[in-house]
């Protein structure tokens, strides 16, 4: 968009600011007792309070409550909205930033206050606005705005019983091709697994092994000088003759370091990794594991072996011994 | 059934909660969708999921809030009051991950009687579902 | 020899920020435009060109855009931030032979609101080196902050954690309070204290998220000229006095890990020596740096390369405030990569320029005769001593 573009848009969007989401939302159901061992079943709610009459009469709420979090499912559209989502305003708004490119869609944040508890019995009606809309914003999803939506519930009395602030992020997909690509080469898709070396000549037998559980480190037949990562010709002879031994996997921490940030899908945070000195005197890069990476040093010994990481992927890993 | 309640002065800034693992299933999802009247198709019918880019449905927002809520109130017991969820949402949550609860008293304040717990929800897989803070008046 | 045959006669950078909202053609052509006017030239003096390969604009769109007319050298440099004084080391050679007179070295990118280089190389890296890269994306060490990290745990091994800490913190500080005063900084108006330094999320090992670079939108530009036409524009030049790249043996691109040691960085070494071998300077001639900061460990072992401190010993220099205004070496003066922006380093070339002209919005007290401005490590690297003419 063109800085003007830019400035039509926003004026367009801020004019939904302030604006009631729709008319106030009257629950369908009541307050009761079904809702809530449904919802307590699931989540694994385990207080008497939420779910047997006699004992919570006993206790300091008096009666049976509801589960705090359940506060929104009160007003709750059901079974209509799978069909024929509600063409409320909110949803207008969400059509203007779809019209100018902003189709991604992320709630990032959800802040919920309760002023009392709810007990059967209780009517909750939902009064929404639309809050705010940011400033635009580049995010790791894309270039986007947030909209905050602004929700009142009140009770058969008027009062109020609790207040949500929910955040929204409307964005332009940064990697909308991508996705596109990759539901067409696999149309099953799965949990993500670790990302794989791309094999070539130079390489492929290494991790040919790695997959059977075998560690190699080439070796020159010239010379017998080792080397590792593989390469084709020995940097001491120029010898292109090789073959291979298997490492026994004894070695020590040469150096290491432990990743927290930005969480890659596949792997499991944190994630620590080290460079391996090998018994064999070549070095290897790999995560070591079962072992608190703050008491980790840097010339522990350490035992390696090859396992299965993922549904796809097997590689070696380092315990210390 | 849990039926003590944690007391104001037994805690302390810095105490943690035993943590948590809860297996996340299509039952979970689909369930807590449906426990919380959420009938939007991306949580319970994979084809819709799968063409919004994700592998499999994915947990509703209100269910998170939901095991955020239970998380603590299965902790603190009976006679302590809710006051305010609030949290950051990362990753979804998808079958066959695992994610696990931890929290961590953050804040108590005297006055009140209010404890500022924070709460993760990390999976297995994509790492952090779920970050904030519960708040909840524990008695005397 | 190239030393004193060209001079830097124009810098000009864009703004920067997390989305500049246009191309990186545009941003770039708004950087020559602004160091074109510095050095009172006109687009037509231009007849050559440098940038990074991987760099998105095109010499011949760039030259179309901005009307510059037939030109007679271009070359790129590879190695991501690695080729920053690489840009000048080849527009100098080619001036220095007679290829050319004038060279536009440029640097345009929207690294935030395009892509991120903190995601390292976990996308699709379709490069011919995506091998190499094959024995670390498996185990998860796949990002910059990573790959830096593992240098950085062995070099607190040997150099003492506690006081390679401090001096991270000294490092992050310095930058981020000369960043504070710099109207053009990211991190304008925003210094910090060790509180919120230490509050900061953990990035990869001992580093959190001050010890990383920016992520920016922007572009730097700087002309270079033969060093006889330098006198005649608009602010003079600044001389080219030496320049240095270097690989050294048994490199691999960010993962060097199988030399016999790794807490240093010979690259940076040789590249250091062959400076100040053209230059004829020695250390104590350097009156203030620009070192590329993309991580603050970096700007340690660096200061060892350039023979400021021993090897292993740059904490204690660093902790005596030798980086700071009134330190012996007064080094990032515009916020560095840490809090101006992270132009891949072209914005130090501009800085270093200033520091010598004396234009700096942190210009030391001293007089400044020679500065020292270096390129991303753990690449291919360099190095480039700028002077006063003489
Ligand atoms: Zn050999």
């Amino acid at each position: 968009m063109t800085p003007e573009e830019t400035k039509a848009f926003e004026e367009k969007i801020h004019a939904f600011v302030g604006r009631e989401n729709g008319p106030p939302k009257r629950g369908n159901d009541d307050v009761n007792e079904a809702m809530i061992r449904h919802w307590a079943e699931v989540m694994g709610d385990e207080l008497g309070t939420y779910t047997d009459a006699e004992y919570a009469a006993g206790t300091g709420k008096g009666g049976l409550i509801a589960p705090p979090a359940m506060l929104q499912a009160w007003s709750m559209e059901g079974y209509p909205m799978a069909e024929n989502p509600a063409q409320d305003i909110q949803r207008q708004l969400h059509n203007v930033f779809d019209a100018h490119g902003f189709t991604g869609v992320l709630g990032t944040n959800t802040s919920t206050e309760f002023f009392r508890d709810l007990k059967p019995g209780d009517q909750v009606t939902a009064h929404c606005i639309i809050d705010t809309i940011s400033e635009q914003k580049a995010t790791g999803r894309g270039i986007g705005y947030f909209i905050e939506t602004l929700t009142t519930y009140t009770d058969q009395n008027g009062e109020e019983v609790g207040k949500q602030v929910f955040r929204v992020l409307k964005f332009i997909p940064a990697d909308s091709n991508d996705a596109a690509d990759s539901s067409t080469e696999d149309d099953s898709p799965s949990v993500p697994t670790r990302i794989t070396s791309p094999r070539g000549h130079d390489n492929s037998w290494w991790w040919k092994a790695c997959d059977e559980g075998k560690i190699l480190i080439q070796r020159c037949t010239s010379c017998q000088t080792l080397r590792h990562p593989p390469r084709p010709m020995c940097g001491e002879c120029q010898s292109i003759e090789w073959d291979s031994i298997e490492s026994t996997l004894d070695g020590e921490v040469y150096s290491f370091t432990t990743l927290h940030y930005p969480k890659i899908p596949g792997y499991q945070y944190p994630n620590t990794v080290g460079v391996i000195q090998l018994s064999e005197g070549t070095r290897l890069v790999a995560n070591i594991v079962d072992i608190d990476y703050e008491t980790i040093k840097i010339g522990m010994k350490v035992k390696g072996s090859v396992e299965q990481v993922d549904e796809k992927t097997m590689l070696p890993v380092f315990r210390p011994e | 059934m849990i039926t003590e309640t944690i007391s104001f002065a037994s805690v302390n800034v810095g105490d943690k909660l035993p943590g948590k693992e809860v297996p996340i299933t299509s039952a979970l999802i689909v369930g807590g969708a449906l426990a919380s009247r959420d009938f939007t198709s991306v949580h319970h019918d994979k084809k819709v999921a799968q063409a919004n880019g994700l592998p499999d449905v994915f947990m509703n927002i209100l269910t998170s809030n939901g095991l955020m809520g239970s998380y603590v109130t299965n902790w603190t017991g009976p006679d302590a009051t809710v006051k305010k969820i609030a949290l950051k949402l990362g990753a979804p949550n998808l079958p066959g991950f695992v994610m696990t609860l931890v929290g961590e008293i953050k804040a108590k304040d005297d006055s009140t009687g209010i404890v500022d717990i924070e709460v993760i929800g990390e999976n297995n897989v994509w790492g952090m579902h779920m970050a904030g803070t519960v708040q909840v008046q524990l008695p005397q | 020899m190239v030393k004193d045959k060209a001079a830097i006669v124009g810098i000009g950078n864009t703004e920067f920020s997390k989305n500049s909202g246009r191309s990186e053609l545009q941003l770039t052509c708004e950087a020559v435009r602004a160091a074109l006017d510095d050095a009172g030239l006109k687009p037509s003096d231009v007849d050559g060109m440098t940038t990074f390969t991987m760099d998105s604009t095109d010499e011949i769109e760039l030259a179309r855009a901005v009307g510059i007319g037939d030109i007679t050298f271009y070359s790129r440099v590879p190695h991501g931030g690695g080729a920053a004084t690489g840009l000048i080391h080849q527009a100098v050679m080619a001036i220095a032979s007679g290829m050319c007179e004038t060279v536009v070295c440029y640097r345009g990118l929207n690294g935030r609101s395009g892509h991120r280089f903190s995601e390292g190389v976990s996308g699709n890296i379709i490069t011919a080196d995506a091998m190499h890269w094959g024995w670390y994306m498996p185990s998860g060490l796949m990002t910059p902050a990573s790959w830096v990290a593992m240098y950085t745990q062995r070099y607190m091994h040997l150099a003492g954690e506690d006081k390679v800490k401090e001096a991270l913190f000294e490092v992050a500080y310095t930058t981020r309070q000369h960043g504070a005063t710099n109207p053009a900084a990211m991190f304008y108006d925003h210094p910090f204290d060790r509180a919120e330094y230490d509050a900061q999320k953990k990035i990869v090992g001992p580093l959190k998220l001050y010890d990383c670079c920016l992520e920016s939108d922007g572009a730097s530009a700087v002309i270079i000229t033969r060093a006889d036409k330098a006198r005649a524009c608009k602010h003079g030049g600044v001389a080219i006095k030496g320049v240095g790249q270097s690989a050294a043996k048994n490199m691999e691109s960010m993962t060097s890990f199988y030399r016999d040691e790794i807490a240093a960085i010979p690259s940076m070494d040789v590249a250091a020596k062959e400076a100040y071998k053209q230059s004829g300077l020695t250390p104590d001639d350097i009156d203030a740096a620009v070192i590329y900061d993309a991580f603050t460990p970096i700007v340690l072992w660096q200061l060892e390369s350039w023979g400021f401190a021993d090897p292993l010993k740059s904490a204690d220099f660093v902790l005596e405030g030798g980086l700071r205004l009134d330190g012996r070496l007064p080094t990032n003066t515009h916020g560095g990569q840490l809090s101006e922006a992270y132009i891949h380093g072209v914005n130090g070339i501009v800085e270093a320029t200033r520091l010598v002209r004396g234009t700096s919005k942190n210009q030391p007290d001293k007089e400044i005769n020679h500065a020292l401005v270096t390129s991303g490590v753990g690449v291919p690297t360099g190095g480039a001593l700028l002077g006063k003419m003489d």
